[in-house]
């Protein structure tokens, strides 16, 4: 069995057998809850080492066994997917070290279980089983049906994993619903008072964009894509064809058509789409074309195919990055469908918000990286008004918004709103007729971005939590005087704060900076817009830190400390708010070339 | 160590991370006290007691002074390798020569000996990088395209932070690493009180008493150790990036010892008022930033100034660069070309004109080369000089000059913030909630300089107009702060504004081109504000923290040393004849006198420090006089008073003693002999002479004698020095009256109390000056009003929008939905389930009718089978009837 298809189905699935191990009720009797929840704990656990393990793996086979230092393009999947394909055809076994791999499924649709990863997945990987440890370890206070909760918190964690890893469109969209499910029982069941309203609205606004993203799914997949393959399974199609129908190969050949869910295939379509439309057919370079060479009759055959088929034109373009986008945009959240986060947030338990800030939302980040931009670069480029528009209006009302609330959790939550705004117009910035830099320092830091603030937000939401815990409210105005009784708690909950500020030598700050170093060479007004932002930042987050640590309050006075469990629990997102903040190269170094491979891919069908 | 012999300058990256080092050890050492006393397990309240427990020791204090002094020592050891460094200079200077000299020798030898040549220059390049490399260095910090980029060279691709050691830097480390070395053995005394187990805070009051704290000496040693770092970092740094970096570090700093005492209301609102404040300025400069990465494409100081500024010759080095602008010839080396853009046969080309739109870029890869144009003027003998110097723009770059501007201004503004200029400054006077040692080195020494260090370091970024904006601002300021400190009188508030004030005065000399004035005075100013701010402090400690100055007087005799080190700095900043504070603010008059004289339409910014003058000593005196001459006014306080440990007094004689003579030189009375003065006047780059100098001084004499007179008549430089006597005349009249007037007004008779002109009665002649200046100008209430209450209530209709608004929608889809649904119900129950029962009951209805006739008599069965019968006949008959006719 292939090494890497081996550890990553083991880092997706691992949760779940855990979860398959505490649905047995003779592993785990009624009243073994403390027992249930070490298992749980030891689940998160091996998945976290495991994709360390596959990280450290991967980036070994990826960057230093390539000989060629200047050759990027292992980062890139396509490039490795294209070995994979040409293995295949050659009946060669498949390689244990490319970080792709594919099986067949369910081959009358031509589904595959497929999966890879990159730089642009491989962080959120490692950010979704780190946050997941340490958001299971913060679920201590969780009392009642911690079977029921430890087994869905372990199926969240593999639909989220295999979320990221997916590169077949019906895995991507199974496991994208997986994660949907548990997260309505998580916040359904273990919520606060208003749990149900929230739970409802979450899921049918997540289940909305779901049903847009299916759509889109849907419009790709009847697609003829049979240009894009290697044409020796064209032909090995059109024998078949043949062969069953009693057919001459010639009518074989008109009615062979291949559908696909494989996005990075789609990738590929996308990219030759944005050509057709613009005219550049001279860059369009095939397997279909390569295959015809001179053969005029088929040259017309493909290019019929090519201009005829609604992928290659503008409205089907157009409707459906606008379906992916408003189905990935409700996920992040942008504003105006972000109405669902601060509902889910404050009904949330602690260990979910964190989730639900620290991961949940950067597949919505992610989705439009890896998959609204690619399929559908042309409507990405002639849309990148409205994306950018996008970003600026939820970092801009974020934060006014977060300044009005006076619940503490929901005022983290429109800070998610306001930071991940920071995502969108990172992604957005896409004008490169000066050079491909700046956009790529845009997207390199939405990607930052993605990691700065799954690690503070998760930390502050994981904060919160800690006060509620003490003093079982949130109200802000009713707090005061933290500081003094509670000096660890505040100091970690500074850092945390100060990370999401955007204060340099703080995680919050690269990302930030590299997305507004971008924005200016897209728009003047946009780059002032976002700069003046920070003094709204500032101002909500200091005022909230004074209305909760500062002062002296003889009601709080007696107050515990944070205990070993909670200092477990935070240490790790501090040091890693630091230690991304300081030396972002750490990140940059294997993440980029991915990301910048993407920016330089697209920015090559402008020009 | 040899690296070290290598590469000096890393002697001021060490003295930069040693305190990065302290407040590491201090806060780890925090981190794991407080964890040991949360868990409750032996081992863990071992740890607890090990790393002081429950009590605070000094250990924190010693750490963080011995890393700033061991800082100081390196700066010091810095400092003497740089001071040797000129002969470097002069070294690279040759073998620049050489290397050019081997190039040309290339063209003249035959080729095989081209190998050796190439050896020899490579020699030579190789000596001139390793001379060059000893006081720079840069590593990368974020690279977008990763270790395998290829895109090394290209613009804004890569952040880099580094460092770069020149006269401006040597200064700065000195200055801040020995005043906040004494700042820290100040404060071992003046913090002992947190020494205690239990702080008793008299301006908290809880329902019993006051409030009581554990005492928290470490955690300020811990912030001082940050700020120290941070500071050192922002002087350090060769790019605007890491000063941008280390701008926000000071910042949260200063937040986290404003707020030192954060029981109090006040000193939490000062806190936040501090950051926002500067996080204003911080926008702006960011914009600034965005505009310098996106035209520029770096923020490495000397890149950005190499592009957007002439080089002083072609790219051959030999001739100056001079060119025809709307008719005129005009020299262009170090200066900002203006060009417009026209495009002729489809090609664009840069057109230098003094209003064009375009600034001309100067890339280093674009080769300027020098005509020999204009021949007609061969004719006239006096304009030889002309005649051949005509670069060529056709290749260079260029970007809107309106960004250019606007680059510099963002930048300015958050120098603004930083150094409190108007209108930022209202932060400041509120920042004096920190305790004192953190005034005197935060407040006032160092951190608000690094508006003014900064606008001098990125000097030649700053076009003229924004320059003019960079003098008015500092004009107003200095004024309006100054008026502002005649009525306060809180001891330390008097001297925030006077802080602001002096920080007036450096802007206003950058803006007008005194670069080297505005310099000299931030260090002259550093030690004579620190040395003022630490007498108030220990005035405060030796009054049990009392600050007001209406509860002060006749202190002299319980504190003499402080009252005298005091005099000292009151004598230095109102400008005594012989005291560093003379020099320097002398310097400045005459700079901007000088302004004045070339542009007389900006007189103003002649007339404010002048007047300003006047006004700083009166209001100097006024505090020194009320607090420790007169009757005492408060007895409680009078008697309790005592003169502060010598940990304490110490720091104030030597401060004193710096006060006094750090700005002097041979003979005394010049201060243009000044050591200092000199050093700085090293440090300043020719940008500054090419935009206020004239080129005199540039070496352009042998290329341009018949010029040399009219620029330098033209020059501010040259009639800043011509004017000096007059300047320096007009100040001291200025201070003389305020120090009279002073006098009058608050010298008081030891006996009866009484001066001699009564300050109750001057304050009732002008109520309206007197609440105008008493309540600050208006300014926190316009803030107010115009930005924090609609702000304030912008995010409100943002929360309003989303809970009516949006949700509004979604709710009501979800009503719509659910009500829909009750429709459908309601037709599903009534008129689908309905009509199939009403076929139902039809059907069972007509059954049950049909019933009755299931009577059971055979006659009744015989009538219904006959009339059924005549039926089926009747129907059968008439469709073959239509048959039939059809």
């Amino acid at each position: 069995m292939q090494y890497d298809l081996l550890i990553m189905s083991l880092v997706i699935f691992i949760p779940a057998l855990f979860a398959l191990v505490l649905m047995m009720p003779w592993f785990f009797p009624k009243g073994w809850e403390e027992l249930m929840r070490w298992w749980a704990l030891l689940g998160t656990a091996v998945t976290m080492v495991l994709s360390i393990v596959m990280f450290i793996h991967y980036y070994q086979s990826v960057y230093q066994i390539d000989s060629n230092p200047d050759d990027k393009s292992t980062s890139l999947l396509s490039k490795r997917l294209a070995d994979v394909e040409k293995r295949e055809l050659n009946h060669e076994a498949p390689l244990g070290n490319d970080w792709v791999a594919r099986i067949p499924w369910i081959e009358r649709f031509n589904i595959q279980y497929y999966v890879g990863v990159d730089g642009i997945s491989m962080p959120l990987i490692l950010l979704t089983t780190v946050i997941s440890f340490l958001a299971m370890l913060a679920s201590w206070n969780i009392e009642n049906q911690v079977r029921g909760y430890c087994i869905l918190f372990l199926l969240l964690e593999t639909g989220m994993l295999g979320t990221f890893m997916a590169l077949d469109f019906f895995l991507f969209y199974i496991f994208w619903e997986v994660m949907l499910l548990p997260m309505y029982f998580l916040i359904g069941i273990w919520g606060g008072p208003n749990r149900e309203y929230a739970a409802i609205k979450f899921f049918l606004y997540t289940l909305l964009g779901s049903v847009f993203i299916l759509i889109a799914i849907l419009g790709f997949y009847f697609t003829d894509v049979r240009d894009f393959v290697d044409q020796r399974r064209v032909e090995q199609l059109v024998e078949q064809i043949a062969k069953s129908k009693h057919l001459t190969v010639r009518e074989a050949e008109q009615q062979a058509t291949i559908n696909t869910f494989d996005i990075i295939l789609l990738h590929r379509v996308g990219e030759a789409a944005s050509n057709v439309i613009k005219n550049k057919s001279e860059h369009i370079d095939i397997p279909g074309i390569r295959a015809a060479g001179s053969d005029q009759e088929k040259l017309e055959a493909v290019s019929k195919r090519l201009t005829d088929q609604p992928f290659f034109q503008k409205w089907f373009q157009i409707t459906m990055f606008l379906l992916l986008l408003v189905g990935f945009a409700i996920k992040v959240p942008v504003f105006p469908f972000h109405t669902w986060l601060p509902d889910a947030h404050v009904e949330a338990p602690t260990p979910i918000s964190m989730i639900l800030a620290g991961i949940l939302l950067k597949m919505g980040g992610y989705g439009i990286l890896r998959i609204a931009y690619p399929i559908c670069p042309w409507a990405a480029e002639y849309l990148a008004g409205l994306v950018v528009a996008l970003g600026i209006i939820s970092i801009v009302y974020g934060a006014f918004a977060a300044m009005a609330q006076t619940d503490f959790k929901k005022l983290v939550a429109y800070s998610s709103i306001s930071h991940m705004g920071y995502v969108i117009l990172g992604i957005g910035v896409w004008q490169v007729t000066t050079g491909t830099q700046y956009w790529s320092w845009g997207m390199n830091g939405a990607m930052y971005q993605m990691i700065a603030h799954g690690i503070s937000s998760a930390g502050m939401f994981f904060l919160v939590g800690v006060i509620y815990d003490r003093a079982h409210h949130r109200n802000l105005d009713n707090f005061r005087g933290l500081y003094e009784p509670m000096p660890l708690y505040s100091g970690m909950s500074a850092l945390i704060f100060f990370a999401a500020l955007g204060l340099p030598g703080l995680c919050g700050f690269v990302g930030e900076f590299m997305v507004v170093l971008a924005a200016l060479n897209y728009s003047i007004t946009i780059a002032v817009l976002a700069a003046l932002t920070v003094v709204i930042t500032a101002a909500y987050i200091l005022w909230t830190l004074q209305r909760v640590y500062l002062g002296h309050n003889p009601a709080y006075a007696d107050y515990p400390d944070m205990n070993l469990r909670e200092i477990l629990c935070i240490v790790p997102l501090a040091v890693l708010a630091v230690v991304f903040g300081v030396m972002p190269n750490l990140l940059l170094s294997w993440m980029s070339p991915s990301v910048t491979g993407l920016v330089e891919t697209l920015a090559q069908l402008s020009k | 160590m040899s690296a070290l012999s290598e590469q000096p300058g890393l002697y001021f990256v060490v003295a930069t991370i040693l305190p990065m080092v302290s407040f590491l050890l201090l806060i780890l050492t925090a981190f794991l006290r407080h964890a040991a006393r949360a868990c409750d397990s032996p081992l863990c309240n071992t740890l607890y007691r090990v790393l002081g427990g429950g009590r605070p020791g000094r250990t924190a204090a010693y750490v963080a002074t011995t890393a700033i002094a061991l800082s100081f020592v390196c700066s010091l050891v810095g400092a003497i390798h740089f001071a040797s460094h000129g002969q470097d200079h002069h070294r690279i200077e040759e073998l620049k020569e050489e290397a050019h000299h081997l190039e040309s020798e290339f063209a003249h030898r035959p080729v095989e000996e081209h190998p050796k040549i190439e050896k020899e220059l490579q020699t030579v390049n190789a000596e001139i990088h390793r001379l060059e490399s000893k006081w720079v260095g840069r590593i990368e910090w974020a690279n977008p395209a990763g270790p395998y980029g290829t895109k090394k060279d290209a613009r804004a691709s890569i952040l880099y932070v580094g460092y770069r050691i020149d006269n401006l830097t040597v200064v700065m480390f000195l200055m801040v690493t020995l005043i906040a070395t004494l700042i820290h053995i100040f404060s071992i005394g003046y913090m002992s009180e947190e020494l205690a187990e239990e702080v008793e805070d008299h301006q908290v009051h809880t329902a019993d008493g006051h409030l009581k704290r554990r005492g928290r000496f470490g955690r300020f040693f811990l912030f001082l150790s940050l700020f120290c770092f941070s500071m050192l970092n922002l002087v350090l740094a060769d790019n605007l990036f890491q000063v941008f970096v280390s701008w926000e570090l000071v910042g949260i700093c200063s937040y986290l010892l404003i707020g030192f005492n954060y029981e109090r209301q006040s000193a939490s609102n000062a806190a936040n008022k501090a950051f926002i404040t500067n996080r204003v300025g911080d926008a702006g400069f960011v914009i600034g930033l965005l505009i310098i990465w996106t035209y520029i494409g770096t923020f490495n100081f000397e890149e950005i100034f190499k592009t957007i500024r002439a080089p002083l010759t072609d790219s051959h080095g030999v001739r100056p660069l001079r060119t025809k602008i709307d008719g005129e010839y005009v020299p262009l080396g170090a200066r900002i070309v203006r060009a417009n853009l026209v495009v002729e046969d489809g090609e664009k080309k840069l057109v230098p004109s003094q209003t064009g739109d375009q600034a001309v870029l100067f890339s280093p890869k674009v080769h300027l080369h020098v005509e020999d144009a204009d021949p007609g003027d061969e004719t006239d003998e006096s304009k030889w000089y002309l005649k051949s110097f005509y670069p060529d723009f056709d290749s260079t770059d260029s970007m809107p000059y309106w960004l250019l501007v606007a680059a510099g201004l963002g930048i300015f503004v958050g120098c603004v913030g930083k150094s409190a200029q108007f209108p930022l400054h209202v932060w400041l006077p509120d920042a004096m909630e920190g305790p004192t040692p953190v005034s005197a080195l935060i407040h006032a020494a160092t951190m608000v300089a690094a508006g003014v260090y900064l606008v001098a370091r990125a000097f030649p970024l700053f076009t003229a107009e924004a320059l003019i904006v960079i003098a008015y601002v500092g004009g107003i300021t200095l004024f309006v702060a100054a008026t502002i400190a005649i009525v306060q009188t809180d001891i330390k508030k008097v001297l925030a504004y006077s802080t602001v004030s002096q920080l007036g005065y450096m802007m206003l000399a950058l803006g007008v081109g005194g670069w080297v004035a505005g310099i000299f005075h931030l260090i002259t100013h550093a030690f004579f504000k620190a040395l003022l701010f630490l007498c108030s402090g220990s005035v405060i400690f030796g009054c049990h923290h009392e600050q007001e100055m209406t509860k002060m007087g006749g202190l002299f005799p319980k504190m003499k040393i402080t009252a005298l080190t005091m005099l000292v700095g009151v004598l230095t900043i109102a400008g005594t004849p012989l005291f560093s504070g003379w020099y320097s603010k002398d310097m400045i008059v005459a700079q901007s006198l000088g302004y004045v004289r070339l542009h007389p339409e900006h007189f103003l910014l002649f007339l404010l420090p002048v007047v300003t003058a006047g006004i700083t000593t009166f209001y100097m005196f006024r505090m020194w006089l009320m607090t420790f001459t007169g009757k005492p006014r408060d007895k409680h306080v009078f008697e309790h008073a005592k003169e502060s440990p010598a940990t304490m007094t110490i720091p104030l004689i030597v401060l004193a003693v710096f006060s006094i003579c750090v700005a002097w030189g041979w003979p005394l009375h010049d201060p243009e002999a000044s050591h200092l003065n000199k050093v700085i006047h090293h440090g300043q780059p020719h940008h500054v002479l090419a935009d206020f100098g004239g080129l005199a001084e540039l070496g352009e004499l042998e290329h341009a004698p018949g010029l040399v007179f009219k620029h330098v008549e033209r020059s501010e430089r040259y009639w800043a020095l011509k004017l000096h006597g007059l300047a320096e005349l007009s100040a001291f009249v200025a201070a003389g009256i305020g120090v009279i007037f002073a006098f009058l007004l608050y010298y008081q008779s030891r006996q009866t109390g009484k001066t001699r002109l009564d300050p109750e009665e001057a304050r009732e002649q002008f109520p309206g000056v007197y609440a105008l200046f008493a309540n600050k100008w208006y300014f926190d209430e316009l803030y107010s009003a115009l930005l924090v209450r609609p702000a304030l209530r912008v995010s409100q209709w943002c929360k309003a929008f989303d809970l009516r608004g949006i949700d509004g929608v979604i709710n009501g889809s979800g009503r719509c939905t659910v009500t829909l649904s009750r429709w459908s119900g309601w037709v599903d129950r009534y008129i689908v389930d309905g009509l199939v029962n009403l076929i139902a009951s039809v059907s069972y209805g007509v059954g049950s009718w049909l019933r009755r006739v299931q009577t059971g008599y055979i006659r009744s069965y015989v009538l219904f089978l006959v009339l059924a019968a005549i039926g089926v006949f009747a129907i059968l008959s008439y469709f073959l009837a239509m048959a039939a006719a059809g």
